[in-house]
């Protein structure tokens, strides 16, 4: 265990390195959530809808914020695998599957973690309707925080799942954009899901895409009540374990298959 | 004419070099489609709930969406050396090349990449397009047609110009300014949806600095016969050359900012 832990810990410290390039990354972050709370508000200006407005700005926040959660790239693994490298991978006395999940959890959270608390500070100073606002609760902001950490370890699991897939191929651009576009779009990045037709939300709020982000928002906003939270995070660790499991799976299936490039 | 055709032959090579590998291409080609079909999806579920937006119909959003996409796509298409490329080649020293040839630094640039892969992009824009015109009735009368393609050329002009930014504080600072993605990238999520539903400081910025109003909204709310801004008909005409000095503009920068340069290469 106290290996995964360094290899995390150096992942982390390689995502805090490049401060200048996170500020830019904020500032763009920022103007993206400002504008899609304008469509929305001038949307909802036409049509009111149940939910308040007030749940749609905050839901726009906190995705952009932990944007970097959703959408985390190793190129390192597959070029390994292009060029030959992961042959040193393999000697090390780790488990492959558990070093490349240490590593992308550590990418995940810290790189959220550097914009999301000064992005979060600037949404909540904008005016209501607008920015950030408060969760529903202290309980329920417990509940949130937990069910984005579960969420934080299921979509570890799904995209190392994912991986297995693209490591079958050589050219994974391809793979990896569908596999980008599916997260965006079941995540509720590129729409709340809370704006979904009611009909498709019963089944996508099931999918694991929506447990990162979706998920724990709903329970921030209080969409979700708090009676329904051990149900939620229950849902979470079901898929985390199955998830995790499957994807060991597949990796061991893909380590013997592996054909190591280059000389 | 000559530097045309340099720029066609070095298309066609770098096109042809780009199918040498067929079934990478597909995938990569068939992952755009699928992403830009991702954000139609969005608008048509936003159309689904909300119905219109202040006095558009879900047929004019899908017009307004149609246009950026199609204009915007078509400069990443054909412009790939400036929104791709030429960050990476200031960074790496590449650029130095490029000023020994006896031709302009903003050729070659073009010259040096195309991204034949945004096709499909384009092909969704044209769906929405003829979606949206189709759903809002549109009469394609011979000022219409005009309008329409104003519209895009100039838009391409005026995009190639934002893009110009990038390259231009890159000269300057080396490093890839992330920022001057808001008027680009920015520019696009945001002027996919017609500007009055924007706040005032937002429309002042696609309106002068970066003006998306003026190249494709105001020509496209007259084609769709509801002004955006009250504007007479002939001055739809008038306002998609704006993109036209966004470009000239820049190309002025441009050549300064090439002045400047210091190599990094060793």
């Amino acid at each position: 265990m106290r290996a995964y832990y360094s290899i995390f810990r150096m992942r982390r410290r390689m995502e805090t390195q490049y401060r200048g390039a996170v500020l830019g990354g904020i500032i763009c972050q920022v103007f993206f959530g400002l504008i899609l709370v304008a469509v929305y508000r001038a949307m909802y200006a036409g049509r009111p809808q149940s939910m308040p407005i007030e749940h749609v700005a905050s839901y726009v926040w906190l995705q952009q914020a932990f944007f970097r959660m959703l959408l985390s790239n190793d190129p390192d693994l597959l070029d390994k695998i292009r060029t030959g490298g992961i042959a040193y991978d393999l000697c090390r006395p780790v488990h492959l599957y558990g070093y490349y999940y240490a590593r992308i959890l550590a990418q995940k959270l810290m790189g959220s973690l550097l914009r999301a608390v000064p992005m979060l500070a600037f949404a909540l100073l904008l005016p209501r309707g607008w920015g950030l606002s408060l969760p529903a609760g202290a309980p329920a902001l417990l509940c949130a925080l937990a069910a984005l950490a579960l969420g934080l370890l299921c979509m570890s699991a799904l995209e190392n799942l994912t991986m297995g897939f693209t490591m079958r191929t050589l050219d994974h651009r391809g793979m990896q954009a569908m596999m980008n576009l599916l997260t965006i779009t079941f995540s509720g990045n590129l729409l709340p899901l809370t704006l979904f037709p009611d009909s498709w939300q019963r089944v996508i709020t099931l999918l694991p895409y929506a447990q990162l982000l979706d998920a724990p928002i709903r329970l921030y906003t209080g969409d979700s009540a708090l009676s329904l939270a051990p149900g939620i995070l229950l849902l979470q660790a079901v898929w985390t374990v199955v998830l995790v499991l499957a994807g060991c799976l597949l990796w061991r299936v893909n380590q013997r298959r592996l054909i190591i490039q280059g000389g | 004419m000559n530097t045309f055709r340099l720029y066609l032959k070095s298309m066609s090579m770098l096109i042809r070099s780009q199918l040498q590998y067929p079934l990478s291409f597909l995938t990569q080609t068939l992952a755009q489609l699928v992403m830009e079909a991702g954000e139609l999806l969005a608008v048509t579920l936003l159309v689904h709930r909300f119905d219109h937006l202040n006095q558009w119909t879900g047929g004019d959003l899908y017009f307004f969406f149609g246009l950026m996409s199609v204009t915007f796509y078509l400069t990443e298409f054909w412009g790939r050396g400036l929104t791709g490329a030429f960050s990476g080649m200031v960074r790496s020293g590449q650029l130095d090349t490029l000023l020994t040839r006896p031709r302009g630094v903003l050729t070659q640039v073009l010259c040096s990449a195309v991204d034949p892969r945004r096709i499909t992009c384009v092909a969704v824009g044209v769906v929405s397009l003829a979606m949206g015109s189709r759903m809002s009735a549109v009469r394609w009368s011979a000022g219409n047609i005009l309008l329409l393609a104003e519209s895009i050329f100039c838009g391409f002009w005026m995009v190639l110009g934002l893009f110009m930014i990038e390259g231009v504080l890159c000269i300057y600072s080396v490093k890839s300014v992330e920022m001057a993605n808001t008027l680009t990238y920015g520019g696009r999520s945001a002027c996919q949806y017609p500007v009055d539903a924007y706040p005032r400081p937002l429309r002042a910025v696609f309106t002068v600095i970066a003006p998306f109003a003026l190249v494709m909204h105001v020509p496209a709310s007259q084609i769709l016969g509801k002004p955006v801004f009250g504007w007479p008909g002939w001055a739809a005409y008038l306002a998609p050359l704006a993109g036209l000095v966004v470009f000239g503009v820049m190309y002025t920068v441009f050549a300064r900012a090439i002045r400047f340069y210091r190599s990094t290469g060793s």
